[in-house]
């Protein structure tokens, strides 16, 4: 059984207008005029347990508001949304007890308070008992080195350390399903690192459901082997990262190491240049003439070394998104 | 239950310790009465009322302490909640989120307790007999009539914070609030002076209850129709606790439905 399903799920913001200026202001004020927005339209996937599937989208895609309608935040304006058997927007305390939703812009932890302080008002609302609650801290915070932390106020750690605790106070009820909105967000690379590890040993350790988003590729590549990628709306792809990058990056990406630089126009010739660096220089070609386009490079460019990789995950969807690919 | 509201109380105690300057400069700014109270003074001490300047000081003192135990902030902290996004948060936990603004409520209290007694000791040494046991029976029902202004004063601000979820802004709203209270409890000059119609027709309203009613109690004056002050007192508190459960439940849906 499905344990997160969305089925044709959709969303219509209705947002008041307003002109600029004193008249903008008196017509805002008398006679408001209303447009509706669909940030959601249709979208229909299902998350088995256990899964980890990476949610994709630029800005303004829909992510977040799928996600608030799955966690009951909002309310679908149609379609379905189920969660562990529940209707999220019911918002009934069983099935707040198996979720969690983490948003790396927003903090709910208690600012001028340590870290343990949120951890106690977090174990009291799920009733999790004493001798569990230390146990869950303890492991935590092993896990994500945050030991010597937890006594400190909120406000005098790292970006780092508040995601990393941030993420203990969401999961220290041990939820099902996890809700992750760019958890690594702005966080250095250690820090990304730390916070995908945790979530990959956490899930496999509970056999939790994830849905993630992120605008790192490494988070998607490193926890997600599905992903589901929204574009305006609308349901852009659904599958595994590999048939993704074939269906949407038709392309490899040749790294060349020149004796002497080439001009750009000069490789414009052989594919799409991605970088052009001095000697270095990165071309992105289609797999269909790369055979053909490898012999040319190597007949006609003084080639040091030579490399053909896929190209970068983020490459591959900044492309679909700019060249608005909506299937 | 017991469980929850120990968490709750201590770590929002904490917390509150935290905010102790604010908490004192915010018990300082309400220092209003003792001024009201030395311009009644010095109208008793030239004849123009038939009160011993006495009874004026005690009767302000005890409305500044009625109103201490009274003050709340809730409009100001769900307006804030709302706007910024961390109100979603609350909603997802498996608590009605009215728990967390209570309880913080409650643990500042014990901050700002303390800072009172300071307060009172000082005022004791300025006015030796001003300050007055009247017994164990009015100081139960002055602290009972003060409980009850709270939670009146509390459902107020909430379901006036609530409507941060129409509006841009809520908090203005709990000032009009406040400037009725400030006429009309007799927070500027006690009751029993305003004109009979006037005080007949204030009667059915909350505000006398909210600080005329304890005060009074509180320094042992003979209280007009006391039990039907306190019915008031907790039919408003009743009305206002459905308003609040009222809006809380069409805010959620609107919430809901176009998000903060």
């Amino acid at each position: 059984m499905s344990v997160v399903v969305a089925d044709r799920l959709t969303k219509v913001y209705r947002v008041a207008e307003k002109a600029p200026g004193f008249a903008g202001t008196l017509r805002h004020f008398f006679a408001r005029r209303y447009k509706e927005i669909v940030a959601v339209k249709d979208v229909s996937f299902e998350l088995e347990e256990g899964e980890i599937v990476g949610f994709l989208g630029p800005n303004g895609a829909g992510k977040t508001t799928t996600l608030k309608m799955l966690t009951g935040l909002l309310y679908p304006t149609a379609g379905r949304a189920e969660v562990l058997g529940f209707r999220p927007q019911d918002r009934k305390p069983a099935f707040l007890k198996q979720i969690t939703l983490v948003m790396g812009n927003k903090a709910q932890l208690l600012w001028d308070l340590p870290v343990l302080d949120t951890l106690r008002i977090n174990a009291a609302i799920y009733e999790i008992p004493e001798a569990e609650y230390r146990e869950r801290v303890r492991r935590f915070a092993e896990l994500l080195e945050l030991e010597d932390v937890l006594t400190q106020p909120v406000r005098k750690l790292s970006l780092g350390q508040r995601m990393k605790a941030e993420l203990m106070a969401a999961l220290l009820h041990h939820p099902r399903v996890l809700f992750l909105d760019e958890p690594t967000l702005g966080l250095d690379v250690n820090a990304q690192s730390a916070v995908r590890d945790f979530v990959r040993t956490y899930a496999r350790e509970n056999g939790a459901t994830v849905l993630l988003t992120s605008h790192y590729m490494a988070d998607i590549e490193a926890l997600a082997e599905r992903v589901i990628v929204i574009h305006e709306g609308r349901l852009l792809f659904d599958g595994g990262l590999k048939a993704l990058l074939a269906r949407f990056a038709p392309y490899k990406e040749v790294r060349l190491e020149l004796s002497t630089p080439a001009d750009p126009g000069t490789l414009a010739g052989f594919g799409e240049v991605v970088e052009a660096r001095g000697p270095v220089a990165r071309l992105l070609v289609e797999k269909t003439r790369l055979t053909e386009a490898v012999a040319r490079i190597l007949a006609e460019l003084p080639v040091r070394d030579l490399a053909v990789e896929e190209p970068p995950l983020e490459d591959a969807i900044g492309r679909v998104f700019r060249e608005g690919r909506v299937a | 239950m017991l469980r929850k509201a120990a968490a709750f109380l201590s770590v929002y105690y904490a917390h509150m310790t935290v905010y102790r300057g604010e908490i004192l400069f915010w018990l300082l700014s309400g220092l209003a009465p003792f001024f009201f109270m030395a311009i009644w003074v010095e109208a008793a001490r030239h004849g123009l009322t038939d009160r011993e300047p006495l009874a004026f000081a005690r009767y302000f003192l005890f409305i500044f302490v009625a109103r201490q135990l009274q003050v709340v902030w809730v409009t100001w902290t769900l307006s804030e909640e709302i706007k910024n996004g961390l109100f979603a948060f609350k909603l997802l936990q498996p608590l009605d989120p009215f728990w967390h603004y209570l309880a913080q409520h409650l643990a500042e209290r014990g901050v700002r307790l303390p800072m009172i007694l300071v307060l009172l000791a000082v005022f004791l040494w300025l006015y030796p007999g001003a300050l007055v046991f009247s017994g164990w029976g009015p100081l139960f029902l002055g602290l009972l009539a003060s409980l009850l202004g709270f939670l009146l004063n509390f459902f107020v601000a909430y379901a006036l914070g609530l409507l941060a979820l129409w509006l841009e802004e809520a908090t203005d709203l709990y000032e009009a609030w406040y400037v009725f209270f400030m006429l009309f409890s007799g927070y500027l000059a006690p009751l029993d002076l305003y004109p009979a119609p006037v005080r007949e027709a204030l009667f059915w309203t909350p505000f006398p209850h909210l600080a005329y009613l304890p005060a009074s109690l509180f320094a042992g004056a003979q209280v007009e129709r006391a039990g039907l002050a306190f019915l008031a007192l907790i039919l408003w508190t009743l009305l206002f606790y459905l308003v609040s459960h009222w809006l809380w439940k069409r805010g959620l849906k609107r919430f809901s439905a176009m998000g903060a």
